[in-house]
């Protein structure tokens, strides 16, 4: 074979320029195709993907840093305000990977098995639908017979300091379930966090009577939007109205707000995780995971130590649900099942327990099978029932197929497929863990070793 | 046949049975006497006294009164949570595992059982048939069930959990938990493509619906009929039978034998010339038929079920098994009653007690409560003798 | 004064008595040996001195301070480290980093210091980096410090698990069968690692032996347990020539052999 450019880079990914040009080249094609066609599914996914391609080729450490900046900060937002659809999907993106991250630490780092996570979620969720709506002035009305002209608890700008409230009073929440619980073998630590998770749904359905705080079923809303300045909005409409081609409303900037709060958040948690990881924290974490009984021997305390990872996951759940309430302005127990829980876990599992980028991809991967495959299937299949096309060979016309075969609600099925075909086949997940290398004065001396 | 009859070991088909009859009616008179204690207590308080000005009864009458049925309802929903914590257990004892899909094992047996009738209802064949004909037809659904639920179990096991028995605790649980999920949203896919929707109705045939009346009283000034549905008598009969012959096959037979030695230790189960993977599919096919023929008698105890009914009723078995100790049969016999009847008190009496803030509502995550607190005071459970850790 | 005092210590399992009446006295700065057969209650002994089960009976006295009702981590944050019978390394954690777990109870960084990075960090992580580094050295394990645990060879896991044990700084190091499965070249290689750790860190030493070459080899003092019970004590010379040992546990010594053998 001729050494070409193109078998250059097949060979060669791992160093000099050649990395640098895929991933250039992946993200403005990306970009390209999304703008050409904003509302192809494919164009986007071709996008999103640039960031595996970011992650995954050897370049210099600067390069990738601003290509990250330029994609997250730039062209996501501009493509998202061009097409609403991609910045929910960005969005919800942004949310399970901080989630996942944060279920990361408790199944991934420490080993333990939670299966009620979304509780956490849900009491940032509830604190700040309770404070930033009209629900205190509703406490003595039952669901549904409230004077319609309530005013709020809260302005918006308190929305900020209730997303650090959350932090610590999800740890704390964290710390109440767990400080019974701590102790119990892992398999039964499981089982009995699905119930923390399940009482924590059934109390949010229930605690509508004898005072209502959280109305029930029906769910809290209208919920207070945080404060956005004019300012915002002006700035980022001189900054990219040249490229979205048309003014910017505050409604697509709140949107493009959210995004940039979770993905704040993100960030925030990557750096804590990645601190905690390597450091006496994350090593007891570690070591609890591998063998619990060698630990406590080393002088680990078993159950602060469990508690600590238990606080640190519920805290970063606990800040998303301040921000779900805020981008939803609608909260209801639905958001908070079992399902939900079950589907972060499998985001951790797919993309690898213990590892940062994995969880993060595993976010991507499943928000977006959810939202955009099964949805676009969904959206397919309902096409097809109301033309006359026919199944050939078995004659079936679409039209009679059943209209409860929705593919975007076998969420199910997905999870349980990735939790079973994962266990099975690659436990370890997309994107291992890896222990971080060491530069060590010992290995130097051994030289080739 | 005489021979037959003789190898029978007639001590092990009277001993559950007198098991069960204890633990019945244990929890019934601890539970009764819980409740009217309270009831007492309470008559004198401002409880009391709203539920007079309601129904023109003292506190302690309507406790009273209505605690026979309480009792009854008890029993049915227990001997059911019984029939599938016996799943968990077999499971558990086997495998230290807790295999968190049979309850989609119990639902699978629950629409098989229902399907079958359904279509039988369809030729018609339910609506003109005798008592006697209804019972065969009901036999044979739940036989239907037993079937699929059996196999069913014992696929999963070989396909999600036994290319993971070597691995760490938690593998093989969250490999359950996909299982668990997947075959929730498989039935809902079977369900619609065939049927066009996934909540099914048991039909109505047969006497099951008649009560058999036991009492005839007054309470206040509203006359109160006590009784029993056939349905709930079928549930508990079919219940104990098969609990007798489960406790037979395991204590009293070869087989028996072998899956108890397999439960002590895999190797030298093996060295014994036992073929475990053999026992463990065993374990599987018979917990699975008990989940199964549990899953058509709750239907045909709550006549609606739908994709995710293992759910919560699978959740609450397991609690019963931790309750009676997991992997000790009699305890998830008496751990099923017991939850059935504490649950069943809870729901009709804390309305009541608490005036209406706290009820019925609240049923579901009470199981939880008590998993709870076993766990943290008595991980062992009721029954089970206090095992360490394996390392 | 002992550095280590049982008074009458019991643990029984549902009526199994795995250690009874056990009064043992260990003094600072020695090598002494538990031996008895299998099932003699000499792991469980471990087990009790190091809080993972909790005695039925008795008084636990350690550096003049009880242990009795404290957590295995309280009592290892106390200077009793050890090792166990079958290797419980950190399998998915690297080499250094399995020592860096053993310095746990001696780090003093705050969250603070570690979200942030601050000076007190650094110095601390590059201070117990270099002594790790130093321990693999003093154990014989050196460049492998980014390997994981799980894939060194046996002897290298053996030798992992005493730094381990040594990186907590303990006071007392009980080894639970450390020569299991060595060949007689890694049995003596061990021994004078024993040896040297104890003269040059004066650490004091309690090990659990099957393989009487290092028992004999190695021990100032041997202990003899039986049925939970201790059944005699003294100096090598004085054990070999103990009628009671003999019948309860050298006159087994054909077995032992085989055991051996069978390992090496």
């Amino acid at each position: 074979m001729v050494p070409t450019f193109w078998t250059d880079i097949i060979k060669k990914p791992e160093q000099g320029i050649y990395p640098h040009i895929i991933i250039l080249a992946h993200m403005i094609l990306g970009t390209g195709l999304v703008y050409i066609s904003p509302r192809s599914n494919l164009a986007f996914l071709v996008l999103i993907t640039s960031f595996f391609t970011l992650y995954y080729f050897k370049a210099d450490q600067r390069f990738k840093l601003i290509v990250g900046v330029v994609l997250t900060l730039f062209i996501l937002p501009v493509v998202g305000v061009r097409n609403i659809f991609y910045l929910e999907v960005i969005f919800q993106i942004s949310v399970f990977a901080a989630l996942a991250l944060g279920l990361n630490i408790v199944v991934g780092f420490a080993g333990l098995l939670d299966l009620g996570y979304v509780a956490f979620y849900a009491v940032g969720a509830y604190l700040w639908a309770f404070f930033g709506s009209q629900q205190y002035y509703v406490l003595p009305f039952a669901p549904g017979t409230q004077p319609s002209n309530l005013p709020f608890l809260l302005p918006g700008d308190a929305f900020y300091l209730f997303m650090f409230a959350a932090i610590f009073v999800a740890a704390l929440t964290g710390i109440l379930l767990g400080t019974p619980v701590l102790r119990l073998r892992g398999d039964y630590l499981a089982i009995v966090t699905l119930g923390f998770g399940e009482v924590i749904r059934v109390l949010a359905n229930n605690l509508d009577k004898p005072l209502n705080f959280t109305n029930g079923p029906q769910g809290i809303t209208p919920i207070q939007r945080p404060t956005m300045p004019q300012a915002a909005v002006d700035v980022f409409n001189k900054l990219f109205g040249g490229v979205v081609g048309h003014e910017v409303s505050p409604a697509d900037m709140y949107n493009v707000m959210f995004y940039l709060l979770a993905l704040a958040v993100i960030i925030v948690i990557v750096f804590v995780t990645r601190r905690l990881d390597d450091s006496k924290i994350g090593r007891a974490w570690t070591a609890i995971r591998e063998d619990e009984t060698a630990a406590i021997a080393m002088g680990i305390p078993l159950v602060k130590m469990k508690l600590a990872a238990f606080a640190v996951g519920a805290s970063f759940a606990g800040v998303m649900g301040v921000l779900l309430a805020g981008s939803r302005t609608f909260i209801s127990p639905e958001s908070f099942s079992f399902m939900q829980s079950i589907g972060v876990l499998s985001m951790v599992i797919l993309g690898g327990s213990g590892s940062i980028p994995g969880v993060i991809l595993g976010a991507a991967t499943v928000t977006i099978l959810n939202l955009q495959v099964l949805q676009g299937l969904s959206l397919h299949l309902s096409q097809l029932r109301q033309s006359d096309a026919v199944i050939p060979i078995i004659n079936f016309a679409w039209a009679d197929l059943s209209t409860q075969l929705d593919p975007a609600k076998y969420q199910r099925l997905l999870f349980g497929l990735i939790l079973i075909l994962m266990m099975i086949f690659r436990p370890a997940g997309l994107i291992p863990s890896q222990r971080r290398k060491r530069e060590l004065a010992s290995d130097e001396a051994e030289g080739g070793e | 046949m005489k021979r037959f009859l003789k190898s029978i070991n007639v001590p092990e088909l009277l001993r559950p049975l007198g098991q069960l009859i204890f633990f019945s009616l244990g929890s019934t008179i601890f539970l009764s006497a819980i409740a009217l204690v309270l009831a007492l207590i309470l008559d004198r308080t401002v409880v009391g006294q709203t539920l007079f000005e309601r129904l023109n009864v003292s506190l302690y009458t309507y406790t009273l009164v209505n605690l026979p049925q309480v009792a009854i309802d008890g029993l049915t929903i227990g001997f059911v949570y019984a029939a599938i914590a016996l799943g968990y257990t077999m499971v558990y004892g086997v495998l230290e595992f807790i295999n968190f899909a049979h309850s989609e094992i119990f639902a699978v047996g629950a629409f098989v059982g229902v399907e079958i009738l359904i279509a039988l209802d369809t030729f018609g064949i339910l609506a003109d048939a005798s008592i006697l004909m209804a019972y065969i037809y009901l036999i044979l659904a739940i036989l239907g069930g037993m079937l699929a639920a059996g196999g069913l179990a014992v696929a999963v096991e070989r396909v999600a959990y036994r290319p993971l028995r070597h691995a760490s605790r938690l593998v093989p649980l969250i490999s359950a938990i996909g299982v668990s999920f997947l075959l929730q949203d498989v039935i809902r896919l079977v369900e619609s493509l065939t049927t066009g929707q996934f909540n099914r109705i048991f039909p109505t045939f047969g006497n099951f619906d008649s009560r058999v009346i036991l009492a005839k009283m007054t309470m206040g000034t509203t006359p109160i009929t006590l009784g029993m549905s056939i349905k709930s008598i079928i549930v508990i009969v079919s219940a104990v039978l098969m609990l007798v012959a489960l406790n037979y096959l395991v204590n009293a037979t070869k087989i028996g034998k072998a899956i108890r030695a397999v439960a002590q230790d895999h190797p030298t189960a093996s060295l014994m010339g036992i073929d475990v993977n053999r026992i463990i599919s065993l374990t599987f096919l018979v917990g699975g038929m008990l989940g199964g023929a549990a899953g058509v008698l709750y239907a045909l105890k709550f006549t609606r079920i739908d994709p995710f009914v293992g759910f919560f009723p699978g959740l609450k078995a397991f609690t019963a098994a931790v309750l009676g100790g997991i992997g000790n049969m009699t305890g998830a016999l008496l751990g099923g009653i017991v939850l059935g009847m504490l649950e069943t008190f809870a729901g009709s009496y804390m309305g009541v007690f608490t005036m209406g803030a706290a009820g019925s509502e609240y049923k579901d995550i009470f199981a939880f409560s008590i998993l709870i607190l076993v766990l943290i005071f008595r991980p062992q459970g009721l029954m089970g003798a206090n095992v360490a850790q394996k390392a | 004064m002992a550095l280590l005092e049982t008074n009458n210590i019991v643990k029984n399992f549902g009526g199994l008595i795995a250690v009874n009446k056990v009064n043992f006295k260990l003094e600072s700065g020695r090598i002494v040996s538990i031996i008895g057969p299998n099932g003699a209650g000499k792991t469980t002994f471990f087990n009790t001195l190091t809080g993972i089960y909790k005695p039925d009976q008795g008084r636990i006295t350690f550096n003049g301070r009880p242990l009795n009702g404290l957590r295995p981590d309280q009592i290892a944050s106390r200077g009793i480290a050890r090792t166990f019978q079958n290797i419980r390394l950190f399998g998915n954690m690297s080499v250094i980093e399995n020592i860096l777990v053993g310095m746990h109870v001696h780090l003093k960084q705050s969250s603070i210091d570690t979200l942030f990075h601050l000076p007190f960090f650094k110095k601390e992580e590059r201070e117990s980096e270099q002594k790790a580094e130093e321990l693999m050295t003093y154990v014989g394990l050196q460049g492998v410090g980014n390997e994981l645990a799980k894939n060194l060879p046996y002897g290298g896991q053996r030798r992992l698990e005493i730094a381990r044990a040594l990186a907590a700084d303990p006071l007392m190091l009980l080894l639970d069968e450390p020569a299991a499965g060595m060949n007689p070249q890694e049995t003596e290689d061990i021994i004078r690692l024993f040896r040297r750790i104890r003269d040059e860190k004066g650490i004091t030493i309690l090990l659990i032996e099957h393989d009487m070459r290092v028992v004999m080899n190695i021990s100032e003092q041997i202990c003899v347990m039986d049925h939970g019970e201790k059944i005699a004590e003294g100096t090598p010379d004085e054990i070999r020539s103990n009628t009671q040992v003999i019948e309860a546990y050298l006159g087994r010594g054909a077995a032992a052999g085989q055991h051996e053998e069978k390992n090496a």
